[in-house]
């Protein structure tokens, strides 16, 4: 396996959807390239940050303006209106 | 993400005008609701606008909910399509291409670019310093750059975590698609956060 072939399986590695034979072939491949090695490491912890600055919280005033104009509109409207 | 007689019934509730529907709904939702269409439209206003949108959308038309999908991924489906729109027109402004930020390779499939450069690994660096000062812009101006299809698929994939068959229910792509449109917003981030920390790290 070649470190172009085995960077573009690393997302279904983390995700555990290689089969067990090319699994094995990229495990085989990062024990002997550290390069390789570097990048799932850096590529992982990237999903990590990633996610972790994505995860913003809704404005608590955004979230009384919304019940506010939502409860006005489903009292203003009758079932099924 | 089957739906299920509760979300049917929480939005019949819903429609009959009980407030307390429309709380449960918020309290289950709101929050997911904010964070994807923040995460997609990179803007609190616009993030505000759709919040707004969805909901409305989703009390004028939950008769048109089936219950063939799950309820939330019918509002997920809703943020992001509402999130997109409100990007139209703007993605001129930061959005660069994404193949000047994906790993490049040698004829014989080892990568380009100087040794230190392939071998720095700094995902040992204090998650502290990774996630504050310069790196986190760096981070947040990558997220930015990112074309706006590819920043939902990072969103809902790694933030909401959902499963890359119900990305592609979500966002009316196909599951291949949903698969490489997040393995290259990870490399492209990748990529700018070893730039940034690279070598010196």
């Amino acid at each position: 396996m070649t470190c172009k072939e085995a960077i573009a399986k690393l997302a279904e590695y983390l995700d555990g959807e290689l089969t067990s034979v090319v699994q094995k072939q990229l495990e085989a491949h990062l024990k002997t390239c550290p390069p390789c090695r570097a990048y799932l490491a850096t590529y992982r912890k990237t999903k990590e940050l990633a996610a972790k600055v994505n995860r913003v919280d809704m404005p608590e005033d955004l979230k009384a303006r919304l019940r506010a104009l939502l409860i006005d509109r489903i009292r203003a409207r009758p079932a099924g209106g | 993400m089957q739906g299920d007689e509760g979300d049917l019934s929480l939005l019949g509730r819903l429609r009959a005008g009980d407030a307390n529907a429309l709380e449960a709904l918020m309290g289950q939702y709101s929050a997911r609701v904010y964070r994807l269409a923040y995460g997609i439209t990179r803007s609190a206003g616009d993030a505000e606008e759709v919040v707004q949108d969805v909901f409305l959308t989703v009390c004028r038309k939950s008769e048109s909910f089936e219950g063939r999908a799950a309820l939330g991924s019918w509002i997920y489906r809703i943020t992001t399509n509402a999130a997109l729109n409100k990007r139209r027109g703007k993605r001129q402004e930061v959005e660069t291409a994404l193949e000047e930020q994906l790993p490049s390779f040698k004829a014989d499939g080892h990568r380009e670019g100087d040794r230190a450069y392939v071998l720095a690994d700094w995902s040992q660096n204090p998650e502290r310093d990774l996630l504050s000062g310069e790196t986190r812009e760096v981070l947040q101006g990558a997220i930015d750059r990112l074309p706006e299809h590819y920043r939902a698929v990072l969103v809902l994939r790694d933030v909401e975590e959902l499963s890359n068959e119900e990305v592609a229910e979500v966002t009316g792509e196909s599951v291949p698609s949903v698969k490489s449109r997040l393995h290259r917003a990870r490399m492209a981030l990748r990529e700018q956060l070893t730039r940034h920390l690279g070598p010196r790290a």
